[in-house]
């Protein structure tokens, strides 16, 4: 018999097949009790081959880069495909300060903010105290013994600067960044023809070989062991070749990264001299924040290179497909938390040639119209004719909830700790990557799966769901507008009032007016009306055709209105917020809709079970939550 | 009628690696001598020691760093018996006795055990343990 299956992971298979061998090739007999020598060989022998098996299990799964777990392994295998993970990203803030030189014994014409540390965070921040930095001088000339610098742009971190010379003679020299955590975009690199030159030529960063010639000043880099950087030069070929002797200057920062997000109070730290090379000392004043830092970020995870390594492979620097633009825009704007890209022709009406991009940055609901155009320049770079990428807002599709917990008072404090409990859980909810997403789900059985299990005390919760649309009138100007929520309606009532709406008013009428809908007899359509309320439970209508709506695509269109003002704000700008209840309470991210569960527009209430906690056994005074909506006819 | 149990007999390597000078093959023990070895084996196992088994063994090791006396001896019988009624069933054991002996800082050991399925008398295995370090 021969030793088959010698791959097995597992220490007591392997000692089986050793000894189902020895049962059939051996003289020898005492393999089967635990004391004897030859169960110590087998032992031996079996955890040998278990460690070769670890081995070469582990050693093949890091040979691909779905399999792989080893940062350095998936880094090298990423490069093979020609991709750099993201390195650190600095945070970055602006500030200003002026220094008067009205007091100086002369008067300078220039002063100059030297590179490197310029400011500190003037109050310890969590537990650490950041120094920002500006990579280059910066020099401003003295106007009327002020010089301001304004808007300063500085960088989380520290300024470092590394030498290295170029031995010709060494074809194996590498130009290693010692340090880990480096923001690789602020690497600058300076050559010299030697040490002593005081001549020194820029070199820049290039990520591709499109485009470089053989004069070209240029260096690539590449990530190697411990989160360093291999800085990479020409060959003569692709990129201007070094040559003996070659001198070179590089500085970068190293910083925080994410950490360093947030810090809006900063003190002075920099070093400042005059155009006669004195050291400035007096009259700084104090640093104001233009804006607080912001956009610091860690290293690309392995996760993240593993999913875009091989998609920016794909798109081969061609942004075509949908798909392409998904991998591309990361890349070009790292703030990028989730992205959903549509071509036009998917939209109704089809609107060909167009492609329509939807960022969900990190810091933020919305990107800057600055951002955007900038996202659009980049992506020139990789655009093919023909397709013209279009940026779009983001359209929320808020989740509104209203649950009733029931729980056991005798493993309870207080209602308030198990809202609590359950509030944090439904907060860690919303938060996730699994709703925070484009095409993401809002899976009402997990969702009340989450309530349940926030507390041992919890017995049951009835949990009623909502889907809600924020409409951003044009005020005082006829405008049509459309809602699209994605999702099919449900109709509760086949006279209308499923859709409830905030309260707005219209030029030429006073009162508060409401929107909501009269379905058709084929109840997959209906009408828009808008009305307004006598009573809580009395209305007038006010225009009987003030829309349609579409029960089945979950689509609102209102006929041109002219909004003079609204009842409720959003982020000072004048909201209409429109609600309804879903055909199935699981509701889908349609497209560029992004779901979010809005916990303050939401309740949450806890009621003593007094069936479990034995108070009243037989559920005579039982409270009683109804599973359905109540009769408003409007938002509250 | 109880069922009787009969052993082709036992046969185990020597730890000593020696060969045979006639044939040139591994020494082998047998019967008796390889259950015996066994039996020593199963004693001088500290737990832990065996890959994968954590409870195989016993803690005779770590007790013969406790004070000599009696109570400890009373332990090292526990677990010496423990230990071989789990992992031996080759043998029925007769007595075991450990004897403090405080001239030489050690215990001495005697096992008295029965062989099942093989026709030999009684085995009588004495060592003495003794801390090293």
């Amino acid at each position: 018999m021969t030793l088959v299956n010698f791959t097995n992971l597992d220490f007591d298979q392997i000692k089986v097949s050793l000894k189902e061998y020895l049962r059939s090739n051996s003289n020898f007999t005492d393999y089967d009790f635990e004391g004897s020598n030859l169960s110590t060989i087998i032992d031996l022998l079996a955890y040998n081959t278990y460690i070769s098996s670890y081995n070469a299990n582990f050693v093949s799964n890091e040979v691909f880069i779905d399999s792989a777990t080893l940062r350095e392994n998936v880094v090298s295998l990423a490069r093979n495909i020609g991709y750099v993970p993201r390195s650190r990203t600095a945070a970055k803030a602006n500030i200003s300060f002026f220094v008067d030189t009205s007091t100086f014994s002369t008067n300078p014409l220039t002063l100059t903010l030297k590179k490197g540390t310029v400011c500190l965070s003037s109050s310890t921040f969590g537990d650490t105290n950041f120094s920002f930095a500006i990579k280059g001088d910066v020099t401003v000339p003295v106007v009327n013994g002020i010089a301001l610098f304004d808007d300063i742009e500085v960088y989380e971190g520290s300024l470092i600067t590394a030498n290295f010379t170029v031995n010709s003679n060494n074809p194996n020299q590498k130009y290693i960044l010692e340090n880990s955590s480096i923001d690789t975009s602020t690497i600058s690199v300076l050559v010299r023809n030697t040490e002593s030159s005081s001549v020194s030529r820029n070199f820049v960063f290039s990520d591709s070989i499109l485009n470089v010639t053989s004069e070209s000043r240029v260096f690539f880099i590449q990530e190697i062991e411990d989160q360093r950087y291999e800085l990479i030069f020409g060959d003569g070929i692709f990129g201007k070749k070094l040559d003996n002797l070659n001198y070179i200057d590089v500085s970068y920062i190293i910083t925080s990264g994410e950490s360093g997000n947030g810090v809006s109070d900063f003190k002075f730290g920099g070093r400042i001299v005059d155009n006669n090379g004195r050291v400035v000392t007096d009259g700084i004043s104090l640093v104001t924040t233009n804006v607080a830092s912001r956009s610091g970020k860690e290293i690309e995870s392995v996760e993240s290179i593993k999913k875009y390594a091989p998609r920016i492979y794909a798109a081969q620097n061609r942004a075509v497909t949908a798909n392409d633009y998904e991998s591309i825009i990361p890349k070009i704007y790292p703030e990028t938390e989730s992205i959903s890209v549509y071509g036009g022709e998917d939209l109704e009406p089809p609107r060909y040639g167009k492609v329509f991009i939807s960022i969900k940055p990190f810091n933020g609901p919305f990107v800057s119209s600055q951002v955007k155009d900038n996202i659009k320049k980049l992506l020139r770079k990789y655009s093919v004719a023909g397709i013209v990428p279009e940026i779009v807002d983001l359209k929320y599709l808020f989740i509104e909830f209203d649950t009733t917990i029931y729980y056991n008072t005798n493993l309870a404090s207080s209602p308030d700790s198990v809202r609590s409990i359950v509030s944090q859980n439904i907060t860690k909810y919303a938060e996730s990557s699994e709703l925070n997403k484009y095409g993401a789900r809002f899976k009402y059985s997990k969702f009340l799966k989450i309530i349940d299990d926030g507390s041992n005390s919890i017995t049951s919760n009835i949990t009623k769901i909502r889907m809600r649309r924020d409409l951003f009138p044009l005020v005082n100007q006829f405008a049509d507008y459309e809602i699209c929520f994605g999702n099919r309606f449900h109709i509760k009532d086949r006279n209308g009032f499923n859709i409830k709406s905030s309260g707005f008013r219209i030029n030429g009428l006073s009162e508060t007016l409401y929107i909501s809908d009269v379905p058709d007899s084929n109840l997959r359509t209906g009408k828009i009306v808008i009305f307004r309320l006598i009573s809580p439970t009395e209305f007038v209508i006010v225009a009987s055709n003030a829309g349609t709506i579409n029960y089945e695509k979950g689509e609102i269109i209102l006929f041109p209105i002219d909004i003079r003002e609204t009842i409720k704000f959003s982020g000072g700008n004048p909201v209409i917020e429109i609600s309804t209840i879903p055909k199935s309470n699981d509701i889908i991210g349609l497209q560029d809709l992004y779901l979010q569960i809005d916990i303050n527009n939401s309740t949450l209430n806890a009621v003593s079970d007094e069936i479990s906690s034995g108070a009243d056994a037989s559920g005579t005074s039982y409270t009683v939550t109804s599973s359905y909506e109540n009769g408003n006819l409007v938002r509250s | 009628m109880p069922l009787e149990r009969i052993s082709k007999g036992f046969k185990d390597i020597s730890m000593t690696f020696q060969s045979n000078p006639l044939n040139r093959d591994l020494i082998g023990i047998k019967n008796e001598t390889a259950i015996s070895r066994s039996v020593k084996n199963l004693v001088l196992t500290s737990q832990g020691e065996k890959f994968f088994d954590s409870s195989f063994g016993t803690k005779v090791s770590k007790l013969l760093f406790e004070n000599i006396d009696e109570m400890t001896a009373s332990i090292i019988r526990d677990e010496i018996s423990f230990t071989l009624n789990t992992y031996e069933p080759r043998i029925e054991i007769i007595s075991i006795s450990v004897k403090p002996n405080y001239d030489e800082n050690e215990f001495a050991v005697t096992i008295q055990y029965k062989i099942i399925g093989i026709d030999v008398l009684p085995q009588q295995l004495s060592f003495a343990l003794q801390p090293t370090r």
